[in-house]
This record gives structure tokens, C-alpha cells and sequence, in this order.
């Protein structure tokens, strides 16, 4: 994130600086110790005020920190990628296969160890950005639309990602026998709407809210319920290939979804359904299964997405990557179901980071069959910085204006000190201390002011470290992809903070300081 | 500067009561006239404790100003992070009144639907009598994308132009013949603020030489805004001067005319390094092998549109059928996918739901399916992603930055009252109960307060939207906040309360000062 | 014996606003080495600015002052300051002590700025705090002393880095009269024992009487000078 090394020689810089101001200004350290210790108030708020500046740095950097850890973390030394010419991003790609079919046979491409499924360690993918509404905390079972006529309602739709939407009522039914929606019939509603409806869990009207507002009030359920998120559908042909060539394992009691991709499966009333099988990343396991108030989803959980069930068969071991916030499914299930027909991408396998280099050089300069663009997988997701470094950036312009109102109250505090200390300034100098000597410990004292509260800033920062917090990487032009990252605190940021408080005692020190040097030692005892 | 004036003018104009309308006031106008009453009177009686607070202030200047100057930058940064989130929840609350739906395609993203959906949703997808049908001449607007470069062997930022493709028309809707024949008779020309010469240069309008009745008229055409006589799908109209409406206008039916035309925002135009009146030529990045030429009509009014431009959506469609015919067998892969967005705007909450409900039944778009959802809804989802960040912004950095303040201003308060123990003490002797003391205290670090969080956030306000023009987060697809003129007031009020409660502790020191003490210490 | 201060045709003026004040002009004098010189006169008369100027505080308008071998009217201010460190010890009328730092610490300050290592140091610091009694207060901090005893830190202060010359001012003139006379007595043994030069000003005749000769000062000339008949106290005070 940061350039590490300039910022470890500041650093080292500023301590070296430290110990020879020390060295040379003679007065000594306890001096300037216990003149903090008997203005403690005001130390104690300067020490504060840093704690409060540098913790909140650290833990915006441990946000970006995380989204860079997570775009350099993703991808394999010795993968390529291959996308179409001129797409940027993997949204906008398309393969054909009949075109692209022969890259795996790419020489450099290794083959699979693994006897039950030989052949090229090649994946190919289709990539999908699908939006799911968010279940609500208000209305936790259906959203349903339509006109009232009488007492039956027509359904307009029923759009709803909650457990309802993917069962047998369908756009156009009717509700009939339905005298209004109160509090007191809501029990015969459900009934109806259960019986409409088959392998899908009974409706929970009651669980949030009153369900006399929630069939009442349609319009407003329609806006409640309308926040989407936006998923990441991968749909793969080959899931135990492309799980290897990404090097990503499943978690223990997990296995790859079947060759149709689709099962049975029983639903909590006992009516047989059938949902498509997927493997999903651990991030977004965790994201899925905090609408169902659950910590992560595993095996055998369903949720809804496009009007569909849809069953984990497997959890992916994929955090500190981009995959962590995917969905991987039957590609011949989900292509067509979003529209999507060709590949979007398809990545293979090289010894190692050397030859992955090569053969996308290869690839792109001499394939014939259609035009595409091949590309080291560490080097396409490292392009993924554009937003990570348009919040750095932000975020650096922020910490350069706490810099800046930090100094002026340290100034102030400096500037306090001094004129309380005038007299001994005065004796010092009469003594024959020289004016450098009085500079050098009156921005000691502001430094070690610094010091104190930077080390306690950065513990206090510190505890931003592994929370887990939502975002976007991109690279820039278009496309982006939400992920979960882990907010990391690490050496450099940790230094970055110390850097940061020990500037704000060096600017908001030195000009007191300056100013202490041309106090006049006869006029400062008169 | 003169933004600011103008708003301040119509800000005022609510309080100017003309003859005509009859005197009534509101509760909190009511509530206005009693706080600035007892605000008079009560400044009589804080005469006394201001000067002597000022002079308190003035006497170490030095300390004042740098308190005032950390508050300043302080406020600077909470007035940036609000500004944005003001902007996010404005943007996502939902509006009861002329609310804007967008209709895109149900599950995936980019969302792509062939054009022929485009008469019915325009529409609103009304099937029979009663339903609710949407005026397609000026309530909708459909959205096309194309980019292309002027370069195609140096794709920069620079090179780059994204154009929405629409109906010009929907830029600035004129629903009343009357007002188009009235700027028509106005001589302003379409590439106002500028003029060709005969030579073919550009030179800039510096006066307009009106005569008085087409003053007159630009009044009635500035008139007919808020009147709805002129109507847009975009936002901003109410932003645009009149001239720049008369020129727009003139835009438009230019681009009308040739769909070749073009209307550029002026800092795009800038770094295309093209003037109106020029031709280019853009390869395209997103429809492959259609590379199409155009005449830049006309200019944007500066602000929120300088970088973008508008192309008459007939241009693109009309370009992809000419490439199906010359190419038989051969369909463009865009064909069926070249409409992004359909903008509808409906009168209220229950229309919306009707027009919903009406798209949601309709059996003419199964393949694929569409959505329609309220402007603010469809923002709230492209935000999902981002809430953790706005979470974190508004509960971690904002409360921590305002703490720092009042801990800053605590600091000189404290620093200052330990110098005027002696001070305090005399005033003690003299008469002073330990409630004026703390009056004094209290006031000075308040006085700084509001003085510098105004200073602070008039300096954002004039420094961000003036100069540097807006904040640049890159979030969602927001190019860039501007400072709301609201945000006068959070400066003042940020740096009443962290002064406030920054100088509580040290101004209860001072009141507890006791004199013999002092004094005891002295001799 | 050549004198250790030499003061020939000083000449010391202020500038206030556009008027230059002289406070000093043309003043001669000589001290020789291991005297007890006091100096007095009203105030305003010159004497603390003819102390500063001696003790290389300040720098003189015209004339040349030496002390020692040294030429100090020629130098700069930093070699003033080193030469100080060395050769001046002062003392104060409101002592001046570092509030924060103990008597220890007080005294051994000046030593700091001499090339001497910590046990050199401490042995010095010891040794000066014996000599002005106050080896019991060692880790006292002067707001835990009495005015004399935080004066006698002052006069160890002074002595510790065993400079040329003491200068004193107004010793005495913040004390009761007991502990006056004490810090006197204690200044007559040291130039006693240690033979040092010790300047004086005051405007105590009390205090005067106790040095060897008496100058006094009047709107910047030297306008008489006493000789006392004094005998050195030999016995050591205790306490």
C-alpha cells in the first residue's frame, strides 16, 4: 500500500533524530518527563487528542490495507487469464468456446494430477453480476403486488427473495376468498397461500412486523423490500478443475456440485423441489446467511436468488481472495439463465510465475483463432487497485488535514509550555546553554509527547485488525466487484501511524521551539 | 461568490412579505421572530461578559487563532464526510411526490434490453383501460450507452468520450409552444457563451445587447421553469440561468435536426481538445465496428454535467440497423441489448406502485425480465456494497475528529485559565460569583467555536464548490459531491458544541478557583 | 599580581524608542583575583548592567572588559555562553531554580554542558552541595526547600563547575534577615576556602559590609569606593 521502505527510513530517521537531539541539548530528558507530568491535564488531553487522530487513521488504512491485501491476494503465480481483446474487466468478456477451445492445449499448460479427472488444468468460466434483493428486517416472507378487485387479489408480482418467491405462485394467480388483510384473517391467508405453493416453508408473517402492515401497505413493502445486492455468479463446467487450478480447497464437508448441478431437495413441508447445487466463498456464505440470522451457510442451506432455490453443496477456503465473494454454479444452468452464452474468461495453469508470463505473452501475441487478451492472474486482479487507491488517496488527504489541525493544537500546547517556563528558559541560557540547545528539548518534549500518544494510538488501532467489513475493488473503468475483506493492521501501518504522530510533534513542536530560541535569557528572569 | 448570493437572496425572499399576500407566519417563523427577540434582549446583558470575553481572546491572539485555525481544518473534514453522506441519503430516501422509477433488466448488471422494449416501457406498460399510462412526450427517457476513443491506438482518459444516447428532446422538455417560438425570437445562440465569428473562431459573449422586450422575455422563459412550462428527466434545470436555457434549447433542436450533433459538457470538450462547431470521430470501445462521426452542437452550462455528452439515440440505433442490413446473417451481438435504463417519472407513490405492478404483468417482457424500481431504491443497491465504508465514516471517523476538536479547544481553554488564576481570583474579590466566571470561560471557547466552524465551513463551501468543484469520493457513480448550502450552518454548530463541551471541565476548574490560594501562592 | 577583571572606558547604552539611554560611561575598574567586590548604588544606577557585563550577559557599547586572560567584550554570543559555563557562576535573587528537578539535579546542570563523565559529575555535584550544607537534600525539589536553603542550591549551582568568578545578585534580597546573614557567612567562607572572586550586587548595606571593598554607582560612574577592614571567619557553619 505504502512505498514501505521510505517510510521505515523516516522513521529510523525521526528516532535517530530524537536520540541526538537528546544527546546534544544537554538538558536533560526528565526535565521535559516531568514538566509533562506536572501540566498532566493538558497532557493528558494532547495524548488523547492523538490517540483519537492516529486510531482513526489506522483504522481507515486497516480498511484499505484489507481491500489491498485482498486484490494482491488473489489469483495463483502460475495462472493466465484470457479474456476477449479490449475487455478490461472479466463482466465485459466474451469467449466463444468453438474459437478459444485450443488455448488449453497451450504446451505450457499443465495437466491434471488428479486420476478421476484428467485433462488440462484449464477453467472456463462464465462471470455474472446478478442483483438479489435483500430481505428485510421489517417484512420476512412476501412481497406481493397486485390489483384489489373485491376481495381477491390478483398477483402483479411477487418479487421477493425471501423463502415464498420461488414456489408454485406464479405472476398472474389470483388469491380469492380474502376479505381484506387484517390482523385477524392474516392465519386464513396463510393457509391459502401455503397451499399455493410447494416445497417452500410456510410463510412467517409473523416473525417481523405486523402482518396486518404487511399486507396492507404494499406500496411501502415494495420500497422496503427493493434494496438489492449485487451477487457474483461464476458458472463453471469442470468445478473439481477449476477449484484446482485456483487452488482453492472446500472446507470439510463440502463437495463440488454434481454433473446436472441441480438436486432435490426436501422442503420444510415435505413437498420434494428441485434447486440448482452451488459452492460458494466463505465471505459471502457469512453475507447469505445473516438475512436467514445465521452465521455462515454450509452444506444443505438454500437461499433465493432470481426466482430460484438454490443449495451449498460446498464452502470454499477462500478468504483473503476476490473468490471469497463468489457464487459458483453449473455454468450450462446459469449462462442461459442470465443471458450469458459464451465464456467469459477461461484461466490455465503454468508451472509457475515465469512461465505464466510467457505463455500470456504467447497467447496474445500468437493465438489467430479470435482475438484475445491473456494476462498473469496476479497481474489482471492486481489491476483491480483503482478504487483501493481513490480511498487511499482520500484517505491520505483526510490524515494530511488532521496533520495539520493536530499541529495547531500542539502549538498551542507548546507555545503554552514555553511562556509557563520562561524563567528556567532564561537561567538555562544564563548558564550557557546554547539557543539550539533550549529548541532542541522544548521539540524533544513535543516529540515525546507524540511518542506516547502515537504508541498508545497505534494499540488503540490495533483493534481494528481482522474485523470484517464489505467493499468494492475495481479497476477502475466500469465493472468492480463487492467483496469482504478482512481489515488488516500490519508493520507498515503501524509505522505510518507512529510517522504520522511523531510529524505532528515535529511541526506543532518545532515552531515554539523556534521561537524559544530567541527568547532573551535577561529579559525572560526580569 | 455569486451563487452564494443568490442564494442568500432567495433565501430572504420568504421573509419579504409583499403586500399582496396576506400576513401569515408559520410556527416556527413564530418560533424565528421570539428566538431573535429574546436574542436582543439578551445580548444587552451579554454586552458586558462579550467585550470582556473578546478582549480575553484578542489579549493572546496567537493561542485564538490557532484554536480557531485547527477548528477550521477540523471542520473541513466533517463537513467533506457529511456533505456526502447527506448527498447518499437524500439520494436514497424515498420521495412521496414526482418520483423518478428506472426500469432496467430484472437480475444481472449491466442490464441490458433489446430497444423494442422501449415503446411499452416507456409507456409505463399500460394494458388496459384504467391503468396508468406515463406522458412518454415529457415524463420518460430512455438511456443508451456509447463510448468510444478519438484514438484508437491511445485509449487515455482524454481520449475517451462516453455519450448517453437519448431524445434530445428529454434534456429540456418545452411542453408550451408559445415559450419555443419565445426562444426562438431571442438571439442567443446554441453555442452561448460563445459566438462564431465569420472567420470561424469561437470568441467569447462578454454582452448579450438585449433589447428590453427580450429582457422581458427571458424572464418569462426563466419563469416558465417553475411554471412547467419547461420540463426535464434531468436534474438541474432549476441550476441553469436563462440564457443557458435559450441556448440549450437551440442546442437541442440543433442535434433534432442532425443526429450527427452532439451537446458536450466543456470540461470533456476541453480534453478532447475539440471547440464547438468541430467534428471527430470516435472508434468504438463497446459496439464493435460501429464508429461513428459527430458535430459538437452545443455545450453544457457549467456544472454538474462537464463531463459528459449527449447523442441522439436515433444516431446509434439507426447505425446498428444500417450494420444488420450489410452484414445478412450476421447480427450485431449488441443488437437485442442496446437499452440500458428507461427513465420514468411519475406523480406519486400509488402511480408508481400501479406502474410497477404493470410491467411486473406483463407478458411482453419475459426474455429477459425487467425490474422497476424507484431512482432511490436503485441507488440504495449500488450503495449496499459501500455500507460498511459509510458506516464507518459516519460512527468512527466523524465522532473521532470531533472529539479531537474538542479536545484541541479544551487544551487552549485549560492553557488559559491557568494563566489567569490570578485573574480569576481578583475577580472573585471583586464581586464575581463562580456562575459569571464560568460564563466567561464557557463564552470565550464558544465565541472561537462558532466564529472558526463558520470561517470553516464558508472556506469548504467557497473551496470546494468553487474552486475545486465538489468532493471527489469515488463512490458508486457519483462524479462529485457539492458542499449543500446548508452546510453553512454545521460549522458554526459543530464548533458551539465541541467547544461547549470542550471547555465544561476547564471552565469548572476556573469557577472553583479558590482566592487564598492564589494568592497564598503569589506572595 | 595582574587583576582578574579589568574593566578600561565602558560605555553601555540602550536604545528606548528614539532616546539612547547611557547607562554606563566610561567606568574603569579592576578586581583582583579572590576578592569579595560588592557593588551599590540606586537603582537605575548601572550596577546590574555593569554585572551583566562582567558575567558576559551582555556586550558593551564602547570600552573592553577582561576577565582572566580572556578578552570577553570581543566575542561572539555562543562563545560567550561556553565561556560562561566555564568560567561564570551565578547566583540569583529569586534563585532561579528549575522547578521540576531536584537540588541534585539543579546543581548538576551546568556540569552538563563540560565534557565530564556521570561519576566526575556526580562527584562535583556532591562535593558543592556539601560545601553549601545541604548534603541531607539531595532529591528535594526546590518547592520542598526553604528560600535560604533553595538560595545556598543557587550559590552550589554556582560553584560547581569551579568557575573564575561569581556573580551575585541581589543574593540576599529575597530573604528574611537570619537567613540573609547565613547566605552571606556562607559566601565569605567559600571565597575563603576557594580563594574565588565573588561580585556582588545589592542595595543592602548589611549585605554590602560583608565584602572586602564597596563600589558605588550613580547614573552610571563610579562615584565611591570603600574599603572594609574584614576578617575571614575560618569555622566551618553548621547545621
Amino acid at each position: 500500500m505504502f512505498p514501505t521502505e521510505i517510510i521505515l527510513y523516516c522513521l529510523m530517521g525521526f528516532t535517530l533524530f530524537m536520540a541526538v537531539f537528546a544527546w546534544l541539548a544537554k538538558v536533560p530528558i526528565k526535565y521535559n518527563l516531568r514538566n509533562l507530568l506536572v501540566r498532566w491535564q493538558v497532557t493528558l488531553m494532547m495524548v488523547l487528542a492523538f490517540v483519537l487522530q492516529v486510531g482513526v487513521l489506522i483504522f481507515m488504512f486497516a480498511f484499505v490495507n484489507g481491500m489491498y491485501k485482498l486484490t494482491e491476494g488473489s489469483g495463483v503465480p502460475g495462472n493466465v487469464i484470457v479474456l476477449s481483446d479490449g475487455a478490461t474487466d472479466e463482466v465485459f468478456s466474451n469467449l466463444g468456446f468453438a474459437d478459444t477451445s485450443d488455448v488449453e492445449l497451450h504446451p505450457t499448460v499443465l495437466q491434471s494430477e488428479n486420476p478421476d479427472d484428467p485433462g488440462p488444468l484449464a477453467s472456463w468460466e462464465v462471470y455474472i453480476l446478478v442483483n438479489q434483493p435483500i430481505p428485510s428486517e421489517r417484512i420476512n416472507g412476501i412481497l406481493l403486488g397486485g390489483d384489489f378487485e373485491g376481495d381477491s387479489m390478483k398477483i402483479a408480482h411477487v418479487s421477493w427473495g425471501g423463502v415464498l418467491a420461488s414456489g408454485n405462485l406464479q405472476v398472474g394467480d389470483v388469491l380469492q376468498k380474502f376479505n381484506g388483510f387484517t390482523p385477524a384473517n392474516h392465519e386464513s391467508l396463510q393457509k391459502l397461500l401455503a397451499g399455493k405453493m410447494s416445497g417452500i416453508a410456510p410463510l412467517d408473517f409473523n416473525r417481523n412486523g405486523s402482518p396486518h402492515q404487511t399486507f396492507c401497505d404494499l406500496g411501502k413493502l415494495a420500497q422496503v423490500g427493493s434494496t438489492r445486492r449485487f451477487l457474483q455468479v461464476r458458472g463453471i463446467d469442470n468445478p473439481t478443475r477449476s477449484l484446482a487450478v485456483h487452488n482453492l480447497p472446500l472446507r470439510s464437508g463440502g463437495k463440488v456440485f454434481s454433473q446436472a448441478g441441480v438436486q432435490t431437495i426436501k422442503g420444510p413441508n415435505g413437498i420434494a423441489t428441485s434447486a440448482w447445487e452451488v459452492i460458494l466463498g466463505e465471505g459471502i456464505a457469512r453475507t447469505l446467511a445473516s438475512d436467514q440470522k445465521k452465521t455462515t451457510l454450509e452444506a444443505g442451506d438454500t437461499f433465493t436468488v432470481a426466482d430460484r432455490i438454490w443449495v451449498v453443496v460446498g464452502v470454499m477456503k477462500s478468504s483473503g481472495s476476490t473468490f471469497d465473494s463468489e457464487i459458483w454454479a453449473k455454468r450450462t444452468l446459469v449462462g442461459p439463465l442470465f443471458g450469458k452464452n459464451s465464456y467469459s474468461t477461461v484461466v490455465l495453469r503454468t508451472k509457475d510465475a515465469d512461465s505464466a508470463e510467457i505463455t500470456a505473452a504467447e497467447l496474445t501475441k500468437s493465438f489467430k483463432k479470435s482475438a484475445i487478451q491473456a494476462t498473469p492472474e496476479k497481474e489482471y486482479y492486481a489491476r483491480l487497485n483503482t478504487t483501493n487507491q481513490q480511498f487511499l488517496y482520500s484517505i491520505l488527504f483526510v490524515a494530511f488535514v488532521v496533520l495539520i489541525g493536530g499541529s495547531l493544537g500542539m502549538m498551542n500546547a507548546m507555545f503554552a509550555a514555553i511562556s509557563q517556563r520562561l524563567k528556567d528558559i532564561g537561567v538555562l541560557r544564563i548558564i550557557g546553554f546554547a539557543p539550539w540547545q533550549i529548541l532542541f528539548s522544548f521539540l524533544l518534549e513535543a516529540l515525546l509527547l507524540s511518542l506516547i500518544g502515537g504508541l498508545l494510538g497505534c494499540a488503540a488501532g490495533f483493534l481494528a485488525d481482522g474485523w470484517s467489513a464489505s467493499s468494492i475493488v475495481s479497476g477502475g473503468a466500469g465493472g468492480g466487484k463487492s467483496v469482504v475483506l478482512k481489515m488488516t493492521v500490519d508493520g507498515q501501518i503501524l509505522v505510518f501511524g507512529m510517522l504520522f504522530s511523531l510529524t505532528v510533534g515535529l511541526i506543532g513542536g518545532l515552531v515554539p521551539a523556534i521561537s524559544a530560541m530567541f527568547i532573551k535569557p535577561l529579559d525572560a528572569l526580569r | 461568490m455569486e451563487g452564494i448570493a443568490e442564494r442568500i437572496d432567495s433565501f430572504l425572499v420568504p421573509l419579504v412579505v409583499t403586500p399582496g399576500d396576506a400576513i401569515r407566519f408559520t410556527l416556527v417563523e413564530w418560533l424565528g421572530f421570539f428566538v431573535l427577540f429574546t436574542g436582543f434582549a439578551f445580548a444587552g446583558w451579554a454586552w458586558f461578559y462579550f467585550r470582556f470575553i473578546l478582549r480575553n481572546l484578542l489579549r493572546n491572539w496567537l493561542r485564538t487563532s490557532l484554536t480557531a485555525m485547527a477548528t477550521m481544518v477540523l471542520v473541513l473534514v466533517v463537513t467533506l464526510v457529511w456533505t456526502i453522506l447527506l448527498f447518499l441519503s437524500n439520494a436514497t430516501s424515498e420521495k412521496a411526490k414526482d418520483l423518478k422509477a428506472i426500469i432496467t433488466e430484472k437480475w444481472q448488471i449491466p442490464s441490458q434490453m433489446p430497444f423494442s422494449y422501449e415503446a411499452d416501457l416507456s409507456e409505463g406498460a399500460p394494458s388496459k383501460n384504467g391503468d396508468f399510462r406515463v406522458d412518454t412526450t415529457k415524463d420518460s427517457m430512455t438511456w443508451q450507452f456509447y463510448g468510444g476513443t478519438v484514438d484508437p491506438a491511445k485509449r487515455t482518459r482524454e481520449n475517451i468520450v462516453f455519450f448517453f444516447c437519448m431524445d434530445p428532446n428529454k434534456l429540456m422538455t418545452v411542453n408550451d409552444p408559445t415559450i419555443d417560438s419565445l426562444m426562438a425570437s431571442i438571439p442567443i445562440p446554441a453555442t452561448y457563451p460563445y459566438r462564431k465569428e465569420e472567420t470561424g473562431e469561437m470568441v467569447e459573449i462578454k454582452s448579450l445587447n438585449l433589447t428590453d422586450a427580450q429582457k422581458k422575455d427571458l424572464e418569462k422563459v426563466k419563469n416558465a421553469v417553475q411554471k412547467g412550462q419547461i420540463t426535464s428527466m434531468m436534474d438541474g434545470l432549476d441550476e441553469m440561468a436563462p440564457e443557458e436555457l435559450v441556448a440549450m434549447r437551440k442546442a437541442i433542436l440543433l442535434t433534432l435536426g442532425d443526429k450527427r450533433k452532439v451537446v458536450v459538457g466543456r470540461e470533456r470538450l476541453l480534453a478532447l481538445n475539440k471547440r464547438i462547431g468541430e467534428t471527430f470521430k470516435l472508434t468504438s470501445l463497446n459496439y464493435k465496428d460501429i464508429d461513428l462521426e459527430f458535430e459538437v452542437a452545443g455545450v453544457f452550462p457549467d456544472g454538474r454535467y462537464n463531463q459528459s455528452a449527449v447523442m441522439h439515440r436515433d444516431y446509434l440505433n439507426d447505425a446498428m440497423d444500417d450494420y444488420n442490413r450489410r452484414n445478412p446473417g450476421k447480427r450485431h451481438p449488441l443488437s437485442d441489448k442496446s437499452l440500458n435504463l428507461v427513465w420514468i417519472r411519475v406523480p406519486d407513490t400509488a402511480s408508481f406502485q400501479k406502474v410497477e405492478g404493470q410491467i411486473a404483468i406483463s407478458p411482453k417482457f419475459q426474455s429477459p425480465a425487467v425490474k422497476c424500481e424507484t431512482a432511490s431504491s436503485g441507488v440504495a443497491s449500488f450503495l449496499d456494497a459501500y455500507r460498511d465504508l459509510l458506516w464507518g465514516l459516519r460512527w468512527i471517523l466523524v465522532p473521532f475528529i470531533l472529539l479531537t476538536m474538542s479536545l484541541i479547544i479544551s487544551v487552549a481553554i485549560s492553557i488559559s485559565v491557568r494563566e489567569r488564576r490570578k485573574e480569576m481570583a481578583i475577580l472573585k474579590v471583586l464581586g464575581f460569583a463562580p456562575g459569571q466566571i464560568l460564563i466567561v470561560v464557557l463564552g470565550e471557547a464558544v465565541i472561537v467555536g462558532i466564529l472558526s466552524g463558520f470561517l470553516g465551513s464558508f472556506s469548504t463551501y467557497y473551496l470546494i464548490n468553487e474552486v475545486i468543484g465538489g468532493v471527489k469520493f469515488p463512490i458508486a457513480f457519483f462524479p462529485a459531491f457539492m458542499i449543500p448550502f446548508e452546510a453553512l450552518w454545521w460549522g458554526p454548530t459543530i464548533g458551539a458544541i465541541t467547544a461547549l463541551s470542550g471547555s465544561i471541565f476547564p471552565s469548572y476548574n476556573a469557577c472553583r478557583i479558590k482566592v487564598s490560594e492564589v494568592f497564598a501562592r503569589i506572595s | 599580581m595582574e587583576p582578574i577583571v579589568e574593566v578600561t572606558h565602558l560605555g553601555k547604552n540602550f536604545r528606548r524608542g528614539l532616546e539612547e539611554i547611557h547607562v554606563l560611561s566610561n567606568l574603569s575598574l579592576q578586581v583582583p583575583q579572590g576578592e569579595f567586590l560588592a557593588l551599590m548604588g540606586p537603582s537605575g544606577s548601572g550596577k546590574t548592567t555593569l554585572l551583566n557585563l562582567i558575567a558576559g550577559l551582555d556586550s558593551p557599547t564602547q570600552g573592553s572588559i577582561r576577565v582572566g586572560k580572556e578578552l570577553i567584550s570581543a566575542m561572539g554570543e555562543s562563545r560567550l555562553a561556553k565561556w560562561r559555563t566555564r568560567h561564570v557562576g551565578f547566583v540569583f535573587q529569586f534563585y532561579h531554580l528549575l522547578p521540576v528537578l531536584t537540588a541534585y539535579e539543579n546543581v548538576e546542570l551546568p556540569l552538563l554542558l563540560l565534557p565530564l563523565t556521570y561519576s566526575e559529575r556526580k562527584k562535583q555535584v556532591l562535593t558543592a552541595l556539601d560545601l553549601v550544607g545541604l548534603s541531607d537534600r539531595l532529591s528535594h525539589r526546590p518547592g520542598q526547600l526553604s528560600g535560604g536553603q533553595q538560595q545556598r542550591v543557587g550559590i552550589a549551582r554556582a560553584i560547581v563547575t569551579d568557575p573564575t568568578l561569581i556573580v551575585a545578585d541581589e543574593p540576599t534580597g529575597d530573604l528574611d534577615s537570619k537567613s540573609a546573614e547565613e547566605i552571606l557567612e556562607l559566601l565569605v567562607i567559600l571565597k575563603g576556602a576557594l580563594n574565588k572572586t565573588i561580585l556582588m550586587v545589592t542595595h543592602d548595606p548589611r549585605a554590602a559590609n560583608r565584602a572586602e571593598r564597596c563600589l558605588h554607582l550613580e547614573k552610571g560612574q563610579l562615584v565611591n569606593e570603600t574599603y572594609q577592614n574584614f576578617n575571614v571567619h575560618t569555622q566551618a557553619v553548621s547545621h
